[in-house]
C-alpha cells in the first residue's frame, strides 16, 4: 500500500507571532511540509523553486500572506501553553479481498441457472453479453430477453447490465443469476464486473470472463474449417471455465454441459476516513514540550519519528527517555506504537521532548505496507518559541508550499502525488548506489505510466480532434478534374455490387453460380463487384485468412476464380478482392504454445505479431490500430511484412486479375500503411471498412456524428485519399430516421448530408447492408421495411453507391434495377452536387445536380414547379424521385 | 485463477470497440485505481538521511514500456562549450481550442490524461491560449473565465505551472474569432480591421491604427485589453505567481507581433502585402506625409509592390535598388513600422501595468519571417512591419520596448534549420534567430523559445542545439502543441527522447557535482528485441 497523502486543515501559527499580534487569527500561514522536498529538488536542480528566484519566492509570502484568509488557523491565545494544534484528516486505504464465483446449476431438465456472486461489499454490477453459435471475433451480442434478469439494463446492442442483489441483509454477499436460454443459440455467456462505488472493472486474466455453454461449436455438417479452427483458438482463447472434458465428438446438443462451480479471489481497495490530532504543550516545569498524538485509526498504529534542531530539517534522533514501546529504527529514526484507548476506537500516544528542540517529525505507519504521510511529506510539529527562526528558511518553506496550495486528496489528486513521489523517488535513488532498491522497476513503472496517459490522451484527442477540415477537401475536389482515375473513386461513375452474403460459402461453388449472374449484373448497371475473401481460411466465410497464397477457399478453387474475374471483365465490370490485412491466423505453436508462427509461402514468426495482444505473445511493435482478439494482429511497421504484403497484393492483381480492393478491418492498423499497399499495387478501386459506433446518449443517437465521420475521414486522409470508406456514418443516420420518422436527421447544421459522403463525397461508399449487418448474421440491420428508402437516398446522392446482393436478389429488384438505370442515365457521380431542399420530421428531399429530386418519408414533397420540367422516374413506399426531361 | 483490474486502454475493443463517453469516464476513473492496485509503492522518506524504503510490485504485463525504454536513440552528450540544458524550463502548449466559446472544456479527459504524462515526463508546465473571443464574447466587459479557470485548477492538481497566453486575436483553425459584439462593431464601422489594397479586411485583429481610437462602444481597444488583463488578474488571483507563472500579451495576428501581411497560409511563396489600407491608417500615413512635408505620398502605399502570391522581385519594389531603398521607401517603411513598434509599446505598458507585483513574467512572441530573408531588402519582414531606416538593425526598436517593459520575447521556430529549407525560398531561419538573439541580448531581454506549429525534419535537434547555445541564454521553451499528432506513437515517442535529452543534462551535471560518479547504465530486459538500455544516471 502506497503512502497516503493527507490535507491539512490546520495551518500552524507559530507562537512567536502568537506572542506580538495577540488579536483574532494570525494571517500569515506557515505550512507543515515541504522542507525536504523542496531541499532535495533544488539540490537536483529540477526544483519547481529554483535556487536563484529567492526574490520571487518573498514576494510570493506577501502575496500568500494576503491571501490566506481560508486556512483555519487557532488562536494561541487560549492558552499559553499550547503551541501547536492541528487535526488532519487521514484517508486510509484497506485492502479487501474476497472471491468471485460463478456456479453452473441445473434446476431442472433442459433448465440450467447460472449465479455469478461476489463476496466484497460494494455496488456490483454485471456487465455482460452472450456470444451465439458461429460468431467469431471476441464480440458480444445481447442475450435472448427471456435471459435478462429483472432490473437489467441494454447497453447498446451487445450488452446487459445487471445489478448483483444481497443475499441477505447484512449480509456482504452479492449474486445474481440468469436462467439460461438452451433453446437459443448462445454459444457462450461473457462477462466483466464493475464495481460502480469505485469505477473499478475487474476482469479475469485481462479478459473477459467467458462461460461457454457448448462443448463446441454445433457442426452442421460442413464446418470442418471452423472446427479446426476453434481447436486451435481455444487454446488461444479466454476460456476461462471448461466444463467437461474437451470433447472429441461434435454434437449440437449441449450434452457436455455439466454443473459447476469456480472460485476466484479477488481485492478491492475500501477507503476510510479517519483524522490524527496533534496538540504540542510547553511544560515549563520540566521544561519539556509534550507532544499527544491522537488518532481514531483502527488497529496498530505505529509513529515513526525524528526531531529537529539546530535550524536543520533533518531527522535526528533525540536524547532518552523515550516512550513506552519505542525501538530504535536502523539508527535513523524511533518507532513508538501508539497504545489503545481504552474505549477501544482509536489509540493515543505522549512524546515529551526537550523544549530546545525545533519540532517533531513524523509518519504513521498502519501495517509493513501501510503509511499514512500529509500529502506526501511528513507531519512536522514545530516548537518554535523564540525569534530565531531565520527569514530565509520561512521563504524556503512558504514557497515550497505554495504551488501546491489546496490541493485536494481526490482519486486523482492521490494519483498525482505518488506518480510525483515516484519520481523523486528515481532520481534520488539513482544517486544512491548502494540502495537494494531496483531502480530499473521504477523506471519501468514510470515510463509505463506515461505511455498509459499518452496513448489515452491520443485516443481521445484521436476521435474527437476536428483535424480535418471539410472545405479544405472541397476546395481541392473542385480542384480534381471530373472524370480522372483514381484508387479511391474508380471513374467516379462506379456502382459496386456486393457480390455474396455470410451463406455463399455453403455451396462451394460459388464461384461458379456468380459467373452465370454476370450478365444480369452488368445489364442492372453494376461496374464493380466485390468478390468474398480468396484465401484459404479458418472460417468458412474467409474472413480469418492462414495461407494468403493459398487462394482454395469455401468459394471454389484459384481456377474457378479467375475464370469468373474474366468472365466478369468480359461484361464491363470491375472485380474487387476483399483483402483480409488486419490479421492472419497461425500455422504453428511457438515454444509456450501460444499459435504464432505462420506457415506457408509467408513463414513469418512472432515478430510479425503486434506485441500488444498478450494472447499472441507477438514480438512486434504496438498495434498501430485497434486489435481484432481472435486472431494474431499483423505488425504492418515490419518492413519485410510491408514487404510480403505488397508482393502478395501485387500478385493477386496479376495472378487472379483482381482490379482493386475491399480491405477488411482497417481500423485495426495505420491508414499510412494502406497508403503504401495502394501505391504498390495500384488498384482502380479501393475501399476499406472502417467500422466503430456511432454516438449515442441514453440509447439515443446522437443528431451530430461529427466525431464519427471525422474518424472515418481521417483513416481516409491518412491513406491520403488512396482509398475510400464505408460510410457508416450515412448508414446508421438512416436507421436512426427512417426507423423513428426521424428525417430532420439527414441534413448537417451547414445543410449537407450528414454523413461521410456530406464531407467527402469522393472517398465515401455508401451502402445500407452488409454480410456482418445484414444477412444472417444481421449484426445491424436495416430498418425492415425500409430497404428501399435507403436505396433511394444512395442511388441518388453522392458517394459511390454498394448495392447488397441479398437485395438485388428480392422483391426490391425491380425498384432497385430502376434507381441504377436512372443513377446512370442521369450521369450521377460521386461528386454531385447535393442540394437538400428539405428535412421536416417526416420527409427528406433534396436534388441533386439540377437534374434529379428525391424525397423519402411518409411527408409530402414535389419538386418545384419551375423552369424545370419534372417527371416521376421512380416510385414505391415512401419515396419518390424524379428526373428532369 | 487471476483476476484483474482492467488499466490497459486496449481492452476497451472488447465491448466492441463501441465505448461511448461515459464508459471512457469510467475508465479513466478506474484507471487511477488500477495503477495503484498494480504497482504498489510504498515509501518513506526521512529528512536525516536518504534512506527509503520502497516495494514494488509489478505485474506480468508491465513489459508495455518497451517502446519507450527500447528507443536505441544516442542521448546527445554534452559538449565541452554548451550550455547545460539545465536551466532551461520545459512547457507545452495546450490545444488552441481548450475551452470553447461558450466555456466548455473541450477533451478534457485527453487534457488530463495527457499533463499527468507530461508531468511525469518532467515538463515544467503549460502553455494555455485564452482567447478574448471566448471570454469577452457576449458584451463589452462581461468576462466568461469559468472554462479557463477549471484547466488552471487541473494544471494545479496535476503539479504543473502554467503560461496563459491572452490572446487579442482569432484563429482560423480552429476557428475562433473576435468577441461578437465587436465583430458587430466591425460590421458596422468600416475600418478597425486590418485592410489590404484590394479592400480586404483581416477580421481576426484589430488595426494597429485605432488602438487608441474609441472604436469599442466608446472605449479604446487599448483600454478594453486593460480591463481584459485586470479582469484576468482578479479572477485568477488565487493562481498567480504560484501556478501561473508567465503570461504572454497577444500583440497582433495570431499572438504575433507583425502585420497579417500573409493571409493564406497554404501560399507562403510570395513576400505579402502591406496592410495599411484601412480608413485609421490611410489617415494616419496622410497626416505623417504632411508632417513631413510630402502629402503626395500619403495618398496609398507603394503602388508597385507584389501581390500575395507574386515572387518578391516580380515587381520594382523589393529589388534591388528598388522603391524600398528610395526615399520614398524610407518613408513609407518608416511610418509602417513605427506602428508596429507603437502598438507593441502599448499593449506591454498596459499588460505591466496591470500585472505589476503579481510575481508573473510578462511575454510577447515575434514572428520568425525567414522567407526571403537572404534577398537584401528581406521583403517578408518589410511587409509585417520590421524595418530600421538607414540599414540599421529593424529588431532593436522592439528589442528596446521589450526591455523597457520589463517582458520576455518568445521567438518561434527553433526547431528550423537552413538545410530543410526550399533553396527557392532564399530563407535562412538560422541566421535570422540569430540575429533576434543578439538583438535582444543587447538590450537585456530575455528570450524563450518555441517550435513552428508544422512538425519538421530533424525539429528536435535543432532544438536542443539552439537551447545549448550559449551566446543567448533561452530560458524557456514552449512546445507547440498537444494534440492528436502530439500523442500519436510516432511524435510522442520523439518528445519523449526529446525530453530525456534535455534531462539528461541535468541528472549528469547533479552526479559530477554531488557524487562525483560515473553515470551508470542499466540494461533493461525486452526480451529479444535487442541491447536496450536506460541510461538511469
Amino acid at each position: 500500500m502506497s503512502t497516503v497523502p493527507i490535507e491539512p486543515l490546520l495551518h500552524l501559527s507559530p507562537l512567536r507571532r502568537s506572542s506580538t499580534i495577540h488579536r483574532g487569527p494570525t494571517t500569515s500561514s506557515l505550512n507543515l511540509r515541504c522542507h525536504f522536498t523542496s531541499k532535495k529538488l533544488h539540490s537536483i536542480g529540477r526544483s519547481i523553486a529554483s535556487g536563484n528566484s529567492l526574490g520571487f519566492r518573498r514576494r510570493s509570502v506577501a502575496i500568500r500572506a494576503s491571501s490566506s484568509d481560508t486556512a483555519v488557523v487557532e488562536t494561541t491565545s487560549q492558552s499559553d501553553d499550547v503551541i501547536f494544534k492541528g487535526i488532519f484528516p487521514v484517508q486510509r486505504i484497506d485492502k479487501a479481498e474476497g472471491k468471485i464465483y460463478v456456479r453452473l446449476k441445473k434446476v431442472k431438465e433442459n433448465d440450467w441457472e447460472l449465479s455469478v456472486g461476489c463476496s466484497l461489499p460494494g455496488k456490483w454490477i454485471l456487465h455482460w453479453g452472450v456470444s451465439y453459435v458461429g460468431d467469431t471475433g471476441s464480440e458480444w451480442d445481447q442475450p435472448p430477453e427471456d435471459m435478462r434478469p429483472p432490473g437489467s439494463l441494454a447497453i447498446k446492442d451487445y450488452a446487459i447490465e445487471t445489478p448483483l442483489e444481497k443475499l441477505s441483509e447484512g449480509d456482504s454477499f452479492h449474486q445474481v443469476t440468469i436462467n439460461l436460454n438452451l433453446e437459443s443459440s448462445v454459444a457462450a455467456l461473457n462477462f466483466v464486473l464493475k464495481d460502480e462505488e469505485t469505477g473499478a472493472w475487474y476482469q479475469h486474466k485481462g479478459r473477459d470472463f467467458k462461460v461457454p455453454l457448448l462443448d463446441d461449436v454445433p457442426d452442421d455438417g460442413n464446418l470442418i474449417g471452423a472446427k479446426k479452427g476453434f481447436g486451435a483458438l481455444g487454446k488461444l482463447s479466454n476460456i476461462i471455465v471448461k466444463q467437461g472434458k474437451s470433447s472429441s465428438g461434435s454434437t449440437k446438443e449441449r450434452k457436455g454441459l455439466e454443473e459447476f462451480y469456480e472460485e476466484m479471489p479477488i481485492s478491492k481497495h475500501v477507503s476510510g476516513d479517519n483524522s490524527v490530532s496533534v496538540t504540542a504543550r510547553k511544560c515549563p516545569e520540566t521544561s519539556k514540550n509534550i507532544v499527544s498524538i491522537e488518532t481514531d485509526l483502527p488497529g496498530d498504529v505505529t509513529v515513526h519519528w525524528g526531531v529537529c534542531k539546530n535550524g536543520s530539517k533533518k531527522w535526528e534522533i533525540p536524547a532518552e527517555p523515550y516512550p513506552e514501546e519505542t525501538f530504535l529504527f536502523k539508527n535513523k529514526a524511533l518507532r513508538t506504537r501508539l497504545q489503545r484507548k481504552d474505549s477501544g476506537d482509536g489509540s493515543f500516544g505522549l512524546f515529551s521532548l526537550d523544549e530546545k528542540l525545533e519540532g517533531l517529525c513524523f509518519v504513521l505507519k498502519l501495517n509493513e505496507n501501510t503509511w499514512l504521510n500529509n500529502r506526501g511529506e511528513d507531519f512536522y510539529v514545530p516548537f518554535l518559541t523564540s525569534t530565531s527562526l531565520p527569514v530565509e528558511t520561512e521563504a524556503a518553506q512558504v514557497s515550497g508550499k505554495t504551488p501546491k496550495t489546496n490541493q485536494e486528496v481526490s482519486e486523482s489528486g492521490f494519483t498525482d502525488e505518488i506518480i510525483t513521489e515516484i519520481r523523486n523517488l528515481a532520481i534520488d535513488i539513482s544517486s544512491h548506489k548502494n540502495q537494494k532498491t531496483n531502480v530499473k522497476e521504477v523506471h519501468i513503472n514510470i515510463l509505463q505510466e506515461i505511455e498509459k496517459l499518452a496513448a489515452e490522451a491520443y485516443s481521445i484527442f484521436r476521435s474527437t480532434t476536428p483535424t480535418f477540415t471539410p472545405e479544405s477537401v472541397l476546395e481541392a475536389e473542385a480542384d480534381e478534374p471530373k472524370i480522372k482515375i483514381s484508387s479511391g473513386t474508380g471513374s467516379g461513375f462506379e456502382i459496386l455490387c456486393q457480390g455474396f452474403n455470410w451463406e455463399s460459402h455453403k455451396s462451394g461453388r460459388w464461384y461458379k453460380e456468380l459467373q452465370e449472374k454476370a450478365d444480369e449484373l452488368a445489364s442492372l448497371g453494376f461496374t464493380v463487384l466485390w468478390l468474398p475473401p480468396p484465401t484459404e481460411s479458418v472460417s468458412p466465410e474467409g474472413y480469418m485468412p492462414k495461407d494468403l497464397y493459398n487462394l482454395n477457399s469455401r468459394y471454389g478453387t484459384i481456377d474457378e476464380l479467375k475464370e469468373t474475374v474474366k468472365r466478369f471483365h468480359k461484361v464491363g465490370i470491375k472485380v474487387l478482392g476483399d483483402a483480409v490485412l488486419n490479421h492472419r491466423c497461425a500455422h504453428f505453436k511457438n515454444s509456450n504454445g501460444v499459435w504464432n508462427l505462420f506457415g506457408g509461402r509467408l513463414n513469418w514468426d512472432d515478430r510479425a505479431v503486434v506485441a500488444d495482444d498478450p494472447h499472441f505473445q507477438g514480438r512486434g511493435n504496438k498495434s498501430s490500430g485497434d486489435n481484432f482478439h481472435a486472431a494474431p494482429n499483423i505488425d504492418h511497421s515490419q518492413d519485410f511484412v510491408r514487404k510480403d504484403i505488397k508482393e502478395w497484393l501485387c500478385w493477386m492483381r496479376e495472378e487472379v486479375g483482381y482490379d482493386g480492393w475491399r480491405l477488411d478491418f482497417v481500423r485495426g492498423f495505420w491508414g499510412g500503411y494502406v497508403k503504401d499497399y495502394m501505391d504498390a499495387s495500384k488498384p482502380y478501386f479501393a475501399v476499406g471498412e472502417y467500422w466503430d459506433s456511432l454516438s449515442y446518449t441514453y440509447g439515443e443517437m446522437d443528431y451530430n456524428q461529427d466525431a464519427h465521420r471525422q474518424r472515418i475521414v481521417d483513416w481516409i486522409n491518412a491513406t491520403s485519399g488512396a482509398a475510400g470508406a464505408f460510410d457508416v456514418t450515412t448508414k446508421g443516420i438512416l436507421h436512426a430516421a427512417l426507423q423513428k420518422c426521424e428525417y430532420w436527421r439527414l441534413s448537417d447544421p451547414k445543410g449537407k448530408p450528414p454523413g461521410v459522403v456530406g464531407w467527402w463525397p469522393s472517398r465515401a461508399v455508401t451502402f445500407i447492408e452488409n454480410h456482418d449487418t445484414g444477412s444472417t448474421q444481421g449484426h445491424w440491420r436495416f430498418p425492415g421495411g425500409k430497404e428501399m428508402q435507403g436505396y433511394a437516398y444512395i442511388l441518388t446522392h453522392p458517394g459511390t453507391p454498394a448495392v447488397f446482393f441479398d437485395h438485388i436478389y428480392s422483391d426490391y429488384r425491380s425498384e432497385i434495377a430502376s434507381l441504377l438505370s436512372l443513377r446512370n442515365r442521369q450521369k450521377l457521380h460521386c461528386r454531385s452536387e447535393v442540394n437538400i431542399v428539405k428535412s421536416e420530421r417526416d420527409v427528406y428531399a433534396a436534388i441533386i445536380d439540377e437534374k434529379v429530386a428525391m424525397k423519402i418519408g411518409p411527408g409530402h414533397y414535389e419538386p418545384p414547379s419551375g423552369s424545370q420540367n419534372w417527371s416521376v422516374a421512380v416510385e414505391g413506399r415512401d419515396y419518390k424521385v424524379w428526373e428532369t426531361s | 485463477m487471476e483476476v484483474s483490474v482492467i488499466g490497459n486502454p486496449q481492452t476497451k475493443k472488447i465491448y466492441r470497440a463501441e465505448l461511448t463517453y461515459r464508459e471512457l469516464g469510467f475508465r479513466l476513473g478506474s484507471q487511477n485505481i488500477s495503477g495503484d492496485s498494480r504497482n504498489r509503492v510504498s515509501f518513506l522518506t526521512h529528512q536525516s538521511s536518504k534512506w527509503k524504503e520502497i516495494k514494488i510490485r509489478s505485474s506480468p504485463r508491465s513489459v508495455r514500456c518497451e517502446a519507450i525504454v527500447s528507443d536505441q536513440a544516442p542521448f546527445l552528450k554534452p559538449t565541452p562549450n554548451s550550455r547545460s540544458l539545465e536551466s532551461v524550463k520545459l512547457f507545452v502548449g495546450l490545444p488552441l481550442d481548450t475551452v470553447s466559446d461558450c466555456n466548455n472544456v473541450n477533451h478534457l479527459k485527453a487534457i488530463t490524461a495527457g499533463l499527468k504524462a507530461l508531468k511525469l515526463l518532467g515538463v515544467e508546465g503549460i502553455e494555455l491560449p485564452i482567447f478574448w473571443g471566448v471570454v469577452e464574447k457576449e458584451a463589452p466587459g462581461k468576462y466568461e473565465w469559468s472554462g479557463y479557470l477549471a484547466v488552471a485548477e487541473i494544471v494545479k492538481k496535476v503539479g504543473l505551472k502554467l503560461h496563459a497566453s491572452l490572446s487579442f486575436h482569432g484563429s482560423k483553425h480552429p476557428e475562433i474569432s473576435l468577441p461578437d459584439w465587436v465583430a458587430k462593431i466591425g460590421e458596422a464601422e468600416q475600418g478597425i480591421y486590418f485592410t489590404d489594397r484590394y479592400g480586404k479586411q483581416y477580421k481576426d485583429c484589430l488595426s494597429f491604427a485605432v488602438d487608441d481610437v474609441p472604436v469599442l462602444d466608446g472605449k479604446t481597444p487599448m483600454e478594453v485589453y486593460g480591463s481584459f488583463c485586470e479582469s484576468f488578474k482578479s479572477a485568477f488571483s488565487d493562481y498567480m505567481g504560484n501556478t501561473i507563472t508567465g503570461i504572454t500579451l497577444g500583440l497582433g495576428p495570431d499572438g504575433e507581433l507583425r502585420y497579417p501581411s500573409h493571409q493564406h497560409e497554404t501560399k507562403v511563396s510570395g513576400a505579402g502585402e502591406f496592410q495599411c489600407y484601412d480608413k485609421h491608417m490611410l489617415s494616419a500615413l496622410k497626416h505623417y506625409a504632411e508632417s513631413t512635408g510630402n502629402p503626395l505620398w500619403g495618398l496609398g502605399g507603394p503602388h508597385d509592390a507584389p501581390a500575395y502570391d507574386q515572387q518578391p522581385h516580380s515587381t520594382p519594389f523589393f529589388s534591388d535598388g528598388g522603391s524600398w531603398e528610395s526615399q520614398y521607401g524610407d518613408f513609407f517603411l518608416t511610418w509602417y513600422s513605427s506602428l508596429l513598434t507603437s502598438h507593441a509599446d502599448r499593449v506591454l505598458s498596459v499588460a505591466s501595468s496591470a500585472f505589476k507585483g503579481s510575481g508573473v513574467s510578462l511575454c510577447g512572441k515575434l514572428p520568425l519571417l525567414h522567407q526571403w530573408n537572404k534577398l537584401r531588402s528581406q521583403p517578408s519582414e518589410l511587409t509585417a512591419g520590421f524595418y530600421s531606416s538607414g540599414g540599421h538593425d529593424r529588431y532593436e526598436a522592439i528589442a528596446e520596448i521589450f526591455a523597457k517593459n520589463s517582458c520576455k520575447m518568445i521567438i518561434p521556430g527553433m526547431d528550423l534549420s537552413d538545410e530543410h529549407q526550399s533553396p527557392a525560398s532564399l530563407s535562412s531561419p538560422e541566421s535570422l534567430l540569430a540575429h533576434i538573439k543578439t538583438s535582444c541580448k543587447r538590450q537585456g531581454v530575455v528570450v524563450s523559445g518555441q517550435n513552428s506549429a508544422a512538425s519538421v525534419p530533424g525539429g528536435f535537434e535543432r532544438i536542443v542545439e539552439n537551447l545549448k547555445d550559449e551566446s543567448v541564454g533561452v530560458d524557456l521553451f514552449t512546445y507547440q502543441r498537444m494534440g492528436a499528432v502530439f500523442f500519436s506513437p510516432e511524435h510522442f515517442h520523439a518528445f519523449t527522447v526529446f525530453v530525456r535529452n534535455m534531462n539528461q543534462f541535468e541528472l549528469s551535471s547533479y552526479d559530477q557535482a554531488v557524487e562525483g560518479d560515473k553515470a551508470k547504465t542499466m540494461s533493461i530486459g525486452s526480451g529479444t528485441t535487442g541491447a536496450a538500455s536506460l541510461q538511469t544516471a
